[in-house]
């Protein structure tokens, strides 16, 4: 069964002497959706570098804990641990021309024969609706371009553990709706998807679970309704609607959605 | 005699090679005026940006910042008028410390030490960044390696600020932090355009609105109507932001898309719907 879990982790960047992680203990299995939400700094971020096995592996710095992952031998022979990290133009491999080779890249360096490939490839395009780009330079793409790319690169390599640092930071609204709709999709599919954000407003209609990181350790696990609580709201991580709701001073519990709040005031 | 207004953009046209990005682009912006410039990924955002910061020449048409065309002045040049941070805040920095950095586009201006000092120290604090001046800009997170780029750009005290998705990867205090920033810029007389698809942030803190729709501008007015109406937004890959969204769906008077006017107006129907309601 596909899934990545931290159990009693924390972990130190090198040279300092504070944890970004605390005794961070969190399992994704395939086939849901998981949240980390957090203020800057709280180690979102850290953790999928973890999870990812990217920390310490490649930036350094020291793990306590351990860390367990089973993936799929389709996905490759690494079992398929992908990480499309915060800021795209950081992820592009620099080796390609055009945007169909960029996403090729990554399914290439798996060895996979060329028609396997190209299948994946043309999937991935189609799934964030940039075949059109196809032909382009990666590097006359604007941001959110660019950001569908490095995920349509991962997805490529059909990934059996998904994780995500701020993926639709750089998409425009309708963008960001189809990038949800897509993970969501993923972890119907049997993924496992485990996505840092800030997008709160988002997540009660797509995330099974929603962590919440404070200082590197977890606050609070929970449904979405987690960001409707009078805590979270008051650490500026409630969705909007129900800090207006708090705010206004009606009464608990708060409604996460406009249309809970809808429901509410009829 | 009227005042010339600090950016205008006058029949612009622009492409990379074969790829057409913008077409016959004109606004004019005023002193003081808080404009958030819309539109889909691959509209022409980031190229407006560019032209008017002069790293990029118009096709046709002319970019003007105040009485400067930029086709005649360098981008070191424009950067006495014109400050602003890119989407990738690692694009940008290069100093040893966050004060460095920050001094480095005032010391290019030529100004004198105490002069400097002031500046940096304004830009710092208004960012409340003064406990990280002596960090290296790479040991910050990323959202603070933001903050720091717009601190530069604060620093140059220019009368027209460009900011690319200046909120990208900030929390909610931080977003607060840049809203407050710039109001208090904007306050003084500094024209803001400020590209982002962060429409609650965009609603909290600017006035006008400018979409660009596959490089052209399809629309200009008052942010709050234009963010209010789902129907002129959707057209444009754009969605009501929540606040929006929620006076739409409870039908609270005036349509607020300020999060403050929202509680207000919201706290002011449920007094008003009465005791027997279980709100």
């Amino acid at each position: 069964m596909t899934r990545v879990a931290l159990e009693h982790v924390s972990f130190w960047y090198p040279a300092t002497s504070a944890p970004a992680l605390e005794d961070v203990s969190l399992e994704v299995v395939g086939g849901e959706l998981v949240a980390l939400v957090g203020r800057v700094g709280a180690g979102a971020s850290t953790l999928l570098l973890v999870a990812g096995d990217l920390a310490p592996r490649v930036v350094g710095g020291r793990l306590e804990g351990t860390v367990r992952f089973e993936g799929s031998d389709r996905a490759g022979k690494d079992g398929g641990r992908r990480i499309v990290l915060p800021s795209p133009w950081t992820q592009l491999s620099g080796m390609a021309f055009t945007v169909w080779d960029e996403v090729a890249f990554g399914p290439a360096n798996l060895g996979w024969p060329r028609g396997e490939i190209a299948r994946h490839v043309e999937h991935a395009l189609a799934l964030l609706e940039i075949t059109g780009l196809n032909s382009r330079d990666p590097a006359t793409l604007s941001g959110g371009e660019l950001q569908r790319v490095i995920l349509a690169g991962i997805l490529a390599m059909n990934p059996a553990v998904l994780l995500c640092d701020e993926p639709t930071a750089e998409l425009d609204p309708a963008g960001a709706q189809a990038v949800w709709r897509l993970l969501s999709a993923l972890a119907r599919e049997g993924k496992a998807v485990l996505v840092a954000t800030s997008d709160l407003d988002a997540l009660p209609d797509v995330a099974d679970r929603v962590v919440w990181l404070e200082r590197g350790r977890v606050a609070a696990t929970g449904t979405a309704a987690l960001l409707a609580g009078d805590a979270a709201c008051a650490a500026g991580l409630g969705t909007t609607v129900a800090g207006v709701w708090r705010a206004a001073e009606l009464a608990a519990p708060f409604p996460a959605t406009v249309a809970a709040a809808v429901r509410r005031w009829r | 005699m009227a005042l010339s207004p600090t950016l205008r953009l006058d029949r612009v046209s622009f492409a990379y090679g074969m790829v057409p990005a913008l077409a016959d682009v004109s606004f004019a912006l005023g002193p003081g005026e808080r404009t958030a410039l819309l539109g889909r990924n691959g509209a022409g955002k980031s190229t407006v940006v560019k032209l008017v910061t002069g790293l990029l020449r118009p096709a046709t048409g002319a970019v003007w910042v105040g009485d400067w065309n930029t086709r005649a002045h360098r981008p070191e040049a424009l950067a006495r008028r014109v400050g602003s941070v890119f989407q990738h805040a690692d694009q940008q920095l290069f100093a040893r410390t966050l004060q460095d950095e920050v001094r480095f586009g005032p010391r290019a201006l030529g100004l004198a030490p105490a002069e400097i000092d002031r500046r940096v120290a304004r830009a710092l604090a208004v960012l409340e960044l003064e406990s990280h001046a002596g960090e290296h800009p790479y040991d910050l997170p990323p959202a603070f390696r933001k903050l720091a780029t717009l601190a530069c750009a604060l620093a140059l005290e220019p009368t027209l600020l460009v900011l690319d998705e200046p909120t990208s990867g900030l929390d909610r205090a931080l977003r607060a932090r840049v809203a407050r920033a710039l109001l208090e810029r904007a306050a003084t007389g500094v024209a803001l355009l400020v590209i982002t698809h962060d429409l609650a942030f965009a609603a909290e803190t600017l006035e006008r609105g400018l979409v660009l729709d596959r490089g052209r501008l399809a629309q200009s007015g008052p942010l709050a109507d234009l963010l209010a109406s789902r129907e002129r937004l959707e057209p444009l890959g754009l969605a009501p932001p929540p606040v929006a969204v929620l006076s739409a769906a409870l039908d609270l008077p005036g349509r607020p898309v300020r999060e403050a006017d929202a509680v207000r107006a919201l706290a002011r129907a449920a007094r008003v719907a009465g005791g027997g309601r279980s709100i």
